[in-house]
């Protein structure tokens, strides 16, 4: 079959200009985009994947940022433009229209003071000059094609009404309003719970097809690749490492990163050590070039699984002792709607009635789709939220009956970790005073310098250097900054830590660091950890003890890889089906029968 | 919605109930007998004693507060036989409506009674509703003006930060913010209603409704408000532009707008459209706050044109010491505060879908 080529990325060279000198964010690359196909790029943070979608679309901010070189051919019925020389007002006709984007995050990529539909409207409007009684019906059948219910409710609907999934459909809706040649999408589903995502990658192949158009599909996770792409460009600091078909990635990976990201991903199948990152792969000498070490995936595998025997007896061994956090029938409302007078008349019940106990040493997860109360358990007891019901017992004593003054020796025992590693550490206190204060608020140590050389010790402890102390947060990527938020948590000798989404927000390959981090620390001083995450194979790989949570309520507790391989219940299997595995033999199978 | 409005209704009322408490309570601080403002100096020791009386000013103070809160109530209950009693029903006093009697008593619903002017002994409200007009085109041309101006230049300003346009309108926002209105006024005056005054036929002085010299009749004088608007308007613009400006800028890197230019659509209708009104909330409190401390009187403006204000008529009641009409522009000044306030409320939840849920 001849395939016929849509658009013809030449020798593209896109810079940013900072303060720090230029960035190449994607630095001489090439690659073809033939109709019907679906393309995925896949890198982490910062690779240039993002900036090359905004590349083709034009969206670059200037300044700083520039295409400096290269040529975007885009084949279309009237012959071959480049989009890189068009003018503006040209390249509007072609954005939104043939070639269109949805973007990462559903929750404010809608804008928030205008109805759904008339957003969609606006673009059918714009593009295919219909009235607005004719844009409302064709909005309304696009509804219906990403199968949103009750497409006039939706349609009346401002943004936060609606749930992240819908919304990413009304995002698919309005990209998808002109029949584009080329749907860009960065990120999709990152954002969205695996369950969503799954429907989310199922509609936008069935739409693929539907409009014979193709798809560049942008995300850091190889797991979604394997569920939906053709082929695949793996970016690495700008620069396209490899490319390939999808099996040819998946079964025979050439270059080292390649090989490194397919194996960060917590594998579901078996239990870990520790996983393998990057440095295990290849390494990186003062120039940047990479020097790729001779192994393959099975052997840094083989050489770090637990075996089962091995996994058993650790769980009967954390048992034995007494639980070091007991929790009875916690219940925390919230109050949705209150009468005239103030009396509330209606909860949501985010954590409805759960009872379980924590052993000294364990790390328990906890699993669930947002919105199913596992990060106000988490808050709850710490007692960052007041609990409406119920009791908690940490280390023989029951916190809930203590004052705030009887609650501060408590709360050096406990600390937490959050998700969001950008906005949980204030921008304007340095590394060290960050890492200082827990210690000045509990009095411990001696003076500051004993108090400085405590902080020094715990950042090289999480792998950071000593010198970082006077820095500010801003300098430090994601996965450091999660690092100095681990030491932040371990600066008072914490006995229990509660990892809340701690690793979402990072790329599969920082993750898998983080992982082994937090891992590591366990063994070294005894943590006990309640680990909360929405992705089923982290919490997986890191708990000794699984829960599964829905609607404020335990679905299934038991040990980890039991429940993963034996659900019980219906939700759980739905979440484990839902999980993008990344296996060679789904790839086919799905191939197969497209 | 409406359970919404209500609420914030009922929370004023209750505001409003607060700040004539504290009204009450500032005056009583003043030590001052009113007796002697409104005899005059030389009243003997009897007339004193008498007017005191009138004033109900030998009473306690718990029992002048509820004289006070009763005449101030548009829902209140009187006396209506015992002419004697401070809360008789006295046609003179009040313009009421009964709605329910029984024996000595009534309930009745009536403009709120603030006492008379010592200096005029004319009624406080009536007084009142005189000034107000008059303040309030003065504040409403200068917030118009000032709105429509800022949010353009604030706009101008946001489209390309630090370039040239930018540092104008950053610049000259700055001047705006620290030239004090008065200073301001006296500059405008002494340029367009002196120097060049044979070319704009502007008055140094006057009041929005001036007499004719020689038929005597009451006519409108535009032009007599349009320097007075903008030296009150100076400094809102420039507040307005400054808050549009750095609204806007955070808006422009809202995931939305990229979402509105990939859709292909044009700059304009980006930053009018999908930016703009988002950008507003902020600039709404902004121009609401500006609005209701415009409308309490513009003091040292009304005082440099002479504009027969509230603003003028408070300054001449402190002045002279006539305390119900001071105490009555108080009153009125907060009253504006809370009506504006629960406005402004209202008004977001028009401008942001987002407010109502939140308040649910």
């Amino acid at each position: 079959m001849q395939k016929e080529l849509l658009l013809d990325v030449k020798n593209l060279s896109t810079h940013f200009s900072t303060d720090g000198g230029i960035i190449k964010a994607v630095d001489n690359i090439s690659f073809q985009i033939y109709r019907g196909e679906t393309v995925g790029i896949v890198g982490e943070s910062g690779s240039g994947k993002s900036v090359t979608s905004l590349s083709i679309m034009r969206l670059i901010a200037f300044p700083p940022g520039k295409i400096v070189s290269g040529e975007l051919l885009y084949h279309n019925e009237n012959g071959i433009v480049d989009l890189i020389k068009i003018p503006d007002s040209e390249m509007r006709r072609y954005r939104g229209n043939k070639i269109s984007m949805i973007f990462q995050e559903p929750m404010t990529s809608l804008n928030p003071v205008f109805t759904c539909g008339n957003q969609v409207d606006e673009a059918i409007i714009l593009h295919q000059k219909k009235t607005k009684k004719e844009a409302k019906q064709l909005t309304l059948e696009l509804f219906k094609k990403v199968q949103l219910p009750n497409g006039e409710r939706i349609y009346k609907a401002y943004p936060h009404e609606l749930s992240g999934g819908q919304k990413q459909r009304v995002m698919i809706a309005m990209a998808m309003s002109c029949n584009p040649d080329i749907l860009i999408a960065d990120e999709p589903t990152t954002a969205l719970d695996v369950t969503v995502q799954k429907t989310i990658l199922e509609l936008m192949a069935d739409i693929k097809n539907k409009i014979n158009s193709s798809i560049i599909f942008i995300t850091h996770d190889l797991g979604v690749i394997a569920e939906i792409a053709d082929r695949v460009l793996v970016m690495y600091k700008g620069k396209i490492v490899e490319q390939g078909t999808i099996l040819e990635i998946f079964e025979n990976p050439k270059h080292p990163y390649t090989r490194s990201l397919l194996a960060c991903r917590p594998p579901l199948g078996k239990r870990l050590r520790k996983l393998p990152v990057t440095s295990d792969f290849m390494i990186e000498d003062a120039d940047g070039n990479i020097i790729e070490k001779d192994v393959t995936i099975n052997e840094i595998i083989h050489d770090v699984v637990v075996p089962a025997s091995e996994t058993e007896q650790r769980l009967t061994d954390l048992q034995k002792l007494e639980p070091i956090l007991q929790i009875k029938n916690l219940k925390t409302y919230f109050p949705v709607r209150k009468s005239l007078f103030g009396k509330v008349t209606q909860y949501v019940k985010a954590v409805d009635d759960i009872t379980l106990d924590v052993y000294p040493g364990e790390t328990l997860g906890l699993v669930g789709e947002s919105g199913c109360g596992k990060t106000t358990l988490g808050r709850t007891i710490i007692r960052l939220v007041e609990p409406t019901e119920g009791s908690i017992s940490f280390m023989g004593k029951n916190i809930l009956d203590l004052s705030v003054k009887e609650m501060k020796p408590v709360r050096k025992n406990m600390q937490i970790i959050f998700q969001d590693p950008y906005s949980s550490l204030n921008p304007r206190m340095t590394i060290g005073n960050a890492l200082k204060e827990p210690m000045q608020v509990h009095n411990l140590y001696a003076n500051d310098k004993e108090r400085k050389e405590k902080v020094i010790d715990l950042l090289q402890k999480v792998n950071m250097k000593a010198d970082f102390y006077n820095r500010y947060p801003h300098e430090f990527s994601g996965g450091q900054r999660q690092r100095i938020c681990i030491a932040r948590a371990l600066a008072l000798n914490p006995k229990f830590i509660i990892c809340d989404e701690s690793v979402s927000a990072l790329d599969v390959s920082v993750q898998a660091q983080v992982l082994n981090l937090l891992i590591h620390l366990r063994k070294e001083f005894g943590f006990t950890y309640i680990f909360i995450s929405h992705d089923l194979s982290v919490v997986k790989f890191m708990s000794d003890r699984m829960v599964v949570m829905n609607a404020g309520k335990i679905e299934e507790i038991g040990p980890a890889d039991a429940v993963y391989n034996q659900p019980q219940k219906e939700y759980t299997r739905k979440l484990i089906d839902a999980i993008p595995s990344g296996e060679l033999s789904d790839i086919k199978s799905r191939l197969s029968t497209a | 919605m409406l359970s919404y409005i209500i609420k914030k209704i009922i929370a004023g009322i209750f505001v409003l109930l607060g700040v004539v408490i504290l009204v009450f309570l500032l005056f009583q601080l003043v030590r001052f007998n009113p007796a002697y403002a409104s005899a005059g100096e030389q009243a003997n020791e009897q007339t004193i004693q008498n007017i005191s009386k009138e004033l109900g000013l030998d009473k306690s103070m718990g029992m002048q507060l509820r004289i006070y809160l009763n005449n101030i109530s548009p829902l209140s209950i009187y006396n209506t036989t015992d002419q004697a009693s401070s809360f008789f029903l006295d046609d003179k006093k009040y313009n009421y409506k009964k709605i329910i009697s029984f024996s000595d008593k009534a309930f009745v619903i009536k403009a709120p009674y603030l006492g008379r002017s010592f200096q005029t002994n004319r009624s406080v409200v009536n007084l009142m509703s005189e000034r107000i007009p008059n303040t309030l085109v003065l504040a409403c041309t200068a917030i118009l003006f000032a709105t429509v101006i800022g949010i353009i230049l604030g706009v101008i300003a946001s489209i390309k930060p630090n370039s040239l346009t930018d540092s104008i309108c950053t610049a000259g926002s700055v001047l705006g913010i620290s030239l004090p209105s008065f200073f301001a006024a006296i500059v405008l005056q002494l340029i367009f209603a002196y120097m060049l005054a044979a070319i704009t036929g502007f008055n140094l002085t006057g009041d929005l409704i001036v007499a004719d010299e020689y038929t005597g009749e009451n006519y409108l004088s535009i032009k007599n408000l349009i320097l007075p608007a903008i030296a009150l308007g100076i400094r809102p613009i420039a507040v307005i532009t400054q808050i549009t400006r750095s609204s806007m800028l955070d808006i422009l890197h809202a995931d939305f707008v990229r979402t509105a230019y990939a859709k292909g659509l044009s700059q304009r209708i980006v930053l009018f459209k999908h930016a703009l009104r988002n950008a507003l909330i902020p600039v709404i409190t902004s121009v609401t706050g500006w609005f209701a401390s415009l409308l309490a009187g513009a003091f040292f403006i009304e005082v440099v044109f002479q504009y027969n204000g509230i603003g003028l008529e408070t300054i001449n009641a402190i002045k002279t010491k006539d305390i119900p009409v001071a105490m009555g522009a108080m009153l009125f000044t907060a009253g504006i505060f809370v009506v504006i306030s629960v406005l402004t409320d209202i008004l977001y939840s028009i401008a942001d879908p987002r407010v109502k849920v939140k308040s649910n």
